[in-house]
C-alpha cells in the first residue's frame, strides 16, 4: 500500500512538471523567454534611440541602458546577430532592417500605451511611463493596430514624441513641403531643407525661420506669397517646396483672444472657441457629449458656496465644471 | 474596367487621415449639434419662461452660502426620522406575524414529534433568523428608498452633489460620491453599486472603499436602540423620536467625517494621483413620477437588496443557533467564545459579547441586537430583550457591567466596522478583485479597532470609565 502511495506520488509529480503547456518546466520555460524577449526588445529600442540621435551604440553603452555585466551583454549581442537584428562593426552595434522594424513596434507599443493609459485610464502623466514600459512587451502587430484604431489613430504620445505608423515610419519631422499645403491654413514652419544650399539661403535671406506661423495668401505656378500677420514672403515655388509646414495646433491661435472658462464673472456671456489641445480620450469626449462644442455660448449660473465648481448654463441645461475642467475650455466673452 | 476592391478604400482612408486636422472629431460632434439644434428649433416650441425662473430661483436658495447647508442637513433629518420612526410600528406588526407564524411551525414540529435539536434548530435557528432579518431590514427599506428616490426624481440629490464637491475635491474623491453616499443609507452594497455613476476608475474606487463608513438600514437598529435607552430616556418620551433619528443624524455626520479623512487619505497613499474630470449635470426640476418611484424603490431597490440579505441571514440564524445549543463545559459555546473574546472587547471599551455579535452578524447586520441580548439573557435562540427601555438599560448596566463608555463605543464601532458579506461580494464583483475586497474590510475594522481603543484609553486616563 505504501509503495502504491508513492508510485502515485511521484507519477502525479512528474506529470504536473512535464506536461506540456501548464506543467511547471513549461511555465519556467515560458518565463525564462518572456524574460529573454524583454531584454532584447530593451537592446533594440536602446539602438533605436541612439541612430535616431546620429551616435552610435558600442556594447558599453547597452550594458550601461540595461544595466548588464559585460559577459552577458557580449551573449545578448551575439544572440541577437545570429537572430539578424544587428550588426557589429568594430565597436559600433548597427540595427538591421529586421531589427529596426521590431524596436519600432516595441517603441510603437510603448507610446500607444502611454496614449491609452493617459487618455482613456487617466493616469497621472508621471506615472504612465513606467506603467507603458511594463506592457510594451506583451502585444502582438495585430493586437497594437487594434490598440491603434481604437485611440483614434494618435499621432504623438502624452510627451508629444511621435508614435510610428504602422507600416513602421517614424515622422520625425513631421510636416510636408508648403507647395503641398492647402492655401487659408495657418502653418507653423517645424523643418527648413538646408539641401540645396542655394534655396536654403534664400529663404534665410527672406527672413523666414522655424517655428514661425505663417500662411499662404497667393499660390500661382510663378510664385508664392506667404504671410506672417505682419510682412509677406514672396518665394519661388521650388524655394518655397524647401519650406516645411505642419497645422498648428489649433487651439494654439484661438486660445490668443479667448479668456479660460472660469474667468467668466457671473452672468457674463462667452462663446466656446475651443478646447485645450491637453484634454484628449475620454474627458475630451465628455466634454463634446456635454455639448461643449466651439461656438457654443456659455455662462455662469451658479455657484458653490466655496466658489467652486460653478454651474454653467450651455444650451439650455446646467453643467456644474470644476476650475480645472472650466479652464481647459477657452471662450470669447461678449 | 478596373474595378475598386475594399483594401483600396480602406488603403485610400489611411493616406487621407494624414491630411485630417487634429480638431475634426471636434468638428464632426459640432456638426451634429448644430444639426440637432435645427431640428430642436423646428419642433420645440417655448411658451415662456416661468418655469426656468422657479428653477433658478429654487437653484440660488439650495446652493446659497446661508441656506445651501441647513436645508441639505434638514432633508436628511427628515428622511432618516421617517424611516426610524416609520419603520418602527411596521417592524414590531411584522415581527409579531412572522414570530407568531414561527410558533405555529414550532408546535406543528412539536405535535409530530420531531427531535428538538430538529425543531430548534430549523425554527429556533434558520426561520428565526430570516424572520428577524426581514422584520428590522424590510420596513425601512421600503421607507428610506422611496424617499430617496423621490429626491433623486425630484433633480434634488445632483445639487447635493454640487454643493458638497469642494470637500470632495479637497479630499481627491468626486462629487458623486456624496449620491453614493446618499444610497448607501437605505443599504451599503446599493451604494457600491451606484458608484458606477462616478467615471473616474480612481475616484470610483474611492467611493466604493468609504462607502461603508455610512452606517445603514441594518445598522440603524443597534444605534436607535443605544439612542433611546441611552441618550432619550433623559428627555420626554413624546419626542423619543426626535431624538434617536438627531442621534442617529450626529452618528451620520461623525461617519461622512471619517469619509472625506479616509479618502484623503486614500488619495495620498494607495491610490495616488490627480483629481481627475469633474463634470455634473444638474438637470431641471421635475415633478415627481410617483409610479416610477415606487417602482424603482420597492422592486429594483428594497426586494433585490431583501433577498440578498435573505440568503445570508438564513444560515447565520442557523449558526447562532448552534453556537447557543451546543454545550461546552459548564455554559454553551457562545457563552465560551465571549468570555475568551472578553479582554480584547474591554481593551477597545467593549465587551465580548458584543465582538461575538459582530462576527456572527458578518453577514447581516441586523441580527446584532437579538444575538446580543440573546447572550445577555443566557437564552437558547434571538430574542427582543426586555419590553421597557428601563428594563433594557438595567439588563445592561446592572446586570452586565456597561458604562455610558460601552454605548458610546458600539456607536462608534457599529459606524466603523467592517462591511456586511454581502457588501465585501458586490465590492469583489465591482472591482473584480479580492485584493480591493480585502482593503475595504481591513480599514474600516481597523479604523473601528483604532478609534473604540483610542476612546476607551483617553475615558480611562481621564478617569471618566
Amino acid at each position: 500500500m505504501n509503495t502504491t502511495f508513492w508510485v502515485f506520488t511521484i507519477i502525479i509529480g512528474l506529470v504536473a512538471i512535464f506536461i506540456p503547456r501548464v506543467g511547471l518546466l513549461a511555465l519556467y520555460k515560458n518565463y525564462r523567454a518572456g524574460q529573454a524577449r524583454e531584454q532584447v526588445e530593451d537592446a533594440l529600442k536602446h539602438l533605436l534611440d541612439r541612430e535616431q540621435q546620429g551616435r552610435h551604440a558600442s556594447p558599453e553603452s547597452l550594458g550601461g541602458t540595461l544595466d548588464l555585466p559585460r559577459a552577458k551583454t557580449t551573449r545578448l549581442i551575439e544572440d541577437m546577430e545570429t537572430q539578424g537584428l544587428v550588426e557589429s562593426r568594430g565597436n559600433e552595434i548597427h540595427l538591421t532592417a529586421k531589427g529596426e522594424r521590431w524596436a519600432l513596434h516595441v517603441v510603437r507599443a510603448h507610446r500607444l500605451w502611454e496614449r491609452y493609459l493617459a487618455d482613456e485610464a487617466r493616469m497621472p502623466l508621471k506615472q504612465i511611463h513606467d506603467e507603458a514600459h511594463k506592457r510594451e512587451h506583451s502585444l502582438t502587430e495585430a493586437q497594437l493596430n487594434e490598440l491603434d484604431a481604437a485611440l483614434g489613430h494618435p499621432t504623438r504620445d502624452p510627451h508629444g514624441d511621435p508614435i510610428p505608423t504602422r507600416e513602421g515610419k517614424l515622422n520625425r519631422a513631421e510636416g510636408m513641403p508648403i507647395t503641398a499645403w492647402q492655401p487659408d491654413r495657418p502653418a507653423r514652419i517645424v523643418h527648413l531643407e538646408d539641401e540645396p544650399a542655394l534655396a536654403y539661403q534664400q529663404i534665410l535671406a527672406a527672413g523666414l525661420r522655424l517655428g514661425q506661423d505663417i500662411r499662404i495668401i497667393e499660390k500661382t505656378p510663378n510664385r508664392y506669397v506667404l504671410s506672417d500677420g505682419e510682412n509677406e514672403y514672396r518665394l519661388a515655388p521650388a524655394v518655397a517646396s524647401n519650406i516645411h509646414v505642419a497645422a498648428l495646433p489649433e487651439s494654439e491661435m484661438l486660445k490668443r483672444e479667448a479668456v479660460p472658462l472660469f474667468e467668466l464673472s457671473h452672468d457674463q456671456r462667452g462663446e466656446i472657441v475651443t478646447l485645450d489641445e491637453a484634454v484628449q480620450g475620454f474627458t475630451r469626449r465628455r466634454f463634446l457629449d456635454l455639448g461643449l462644442t466651439p461656438g457654443t455660448m456659455i455662462y455662469p449660473e451658479l455657484k458653490n458656496f466655496f466658489g467652486d465648481p460653478r454651474a454653467y448654463r450651455v444650451r439650455g441645461t446646467l453643467i456644474a465644471l470644476r476650475k480645472d475642467q472650466a479652464a481647459q475650455i477657452w471662450v470669447k466673452p461678449i | 474596367m478596373e474595378t475598386i476592391q475594399p483594401n483600396d478604400v480602406l488603403a485610400k482612408a489611411e493616406s487621407l487621415r494624414n491630411n485630417l486636422s487634429t480638431g475634426f472629431r471636434d468638428e464632426i460632434v459640432k456638426s451634429l449639434y448644430s444639426e440637432a439644434e435645427k431640428i430642436a428649433k423646428r419642433a420645440v416650441k417655448t411658451s415662456s419662461d416661468k418655469k426656468y425662473d422657479f428653477d433658478q430661483k429654487v437653484d440660488r436658495l439650495v446652493t446659497s452660502p446661508i441656506f445651501g447647508l441647513p436645508i441639505m442637513l434638514i432633508l436628511l433629518g427628515i428622511v432618516i426620522w421617517l424611516t426610524v420612526s416609520g419603520a418602527n410600528v411596521a417592524s414590531e406588526a411584522i415581527a409579531n406575524l412572522l414570530f407568531a407564524l414561527g410558533d405555529i411551525g414550532r408546535n406543528f414540529f412539536n405535535q409530530i414529534g420531531a427531535p428538538w435539536w430538529l425543531t430548534g434548530f430549523l425554527w429556533d435557528g434558520v426561520y428565526l433568523g430570516l424572520a428577524w432579518v426581514i422584520s428590522v431590514m424590510l420596513p425601512p427599506m421600503a421607507i428610506f428608498f422611496p424617499a430617496f428616490t423621490f429626491l433623486e426624481d425630484l433633480g434634488y440629490l445632483p445639487r447635493v452633489a454640487f454643493n458638497l464637491d469642494w470637500m470632495f475635491k479637497k479630499s481627491g474623491a468626486h462629487g458623486k460620491q456624496s449620491l453614493t453616499m446618499a444610497m448607501g443609507f437605505g443599504c451599503n452594497a446599493a451604494g457600491v453599486v451606484a458608484t458606477r455613476i462616478i467615471d473616474s476608475p480612481r475616484e470610483r474606487l474611492i467611493a466604493i472603499l468609504t462607502n461603508n463608513f455610512v452606517p445603514c438600514n441594518g445598522r440603524f437598529p443597534t444605534l436607535i436602540m443605544l439612542a433611546t435607552v441611552f441618550v432619550a430616556s433623559a428627555f420626554p418620551a413624546a419626542i423619543t423620536s426626535f431624538i434617536a433619528a438627531g442621534t442617529v443624524v450626529a452618528v451620520v455626520l461623525i461617519g461622512v467625517v471619517f469619509t472625506f479623512l479616509m479618502s484623503w487619505l486614500l488619495s495620498k497613499t494607495v491610490l495616488k494621483g490627480e483629481a481627475s474630470a469633474f463634470t455634473l449635470e444638474l438637470p431641471p426640476y421635475r415633478k415627481p413620477n410617483f409610479g416610477r418611484i415606487l417602482y424603482t424603490s420597492i422592486i429594483d431597490r428594497t426586494i433585490f437588496v431583501l433577498w440578498r440579505a435573505m440568503q445570508t441571514a438564513a444560515p447565520a440564524g442557523a449558526i447562532i443557533w448552534l453556537l447557543a445549543n451546543i454545550p461546552y463545559g459548564d455554559v454553551n459555546l457562545a457563552r465560551a467564545i465571549a468570555d475568551w473574546l472578553n479582554p480584547f472587547g474591554l481593551l477597545l471599551g467593549l465587551d465580548g459579547v458584543i465582538l461575538l455579535a459582530y462576527i456572527i452578524a458578518i453577514p447581516a447586520n441586523e441580527i446584532v441586537v437579538p444575538t446580543m441580548m440573546m447572550m445577555y439573557m443566557g437564552a437558547g435562540m434571538m430574542i427582543d430583550g426586555p419590553s421597557s427601555n428601563a428594563a433594557i438599560f438595567d439588563l445592561l448596566v446592572n446586570g452586565n457591567g456597561w458604562t455610558l463608555l460601552t454605548a458610546v463605543n458600539l456607536m462608534l464601532f457599529a459606524l466603523l466596522h467592517n462591511p456586511c458579506a454581502t457588501t465585501i461580494m458586490t465590492i469583489y464583483k465591482e472591482t473584480k478583485s479580492w485584493k480591493w475586497a480585502t482593503v475595504s474590510v481591513v480599514i474600516t475594522l481597523g479604523t473601528a479597532f483604532l478609534v473604540t481603543f483610542l476612546t476607551a484609553s483617553i475615558a480611562r486616563l481621564l478617569g471618566w470609565a
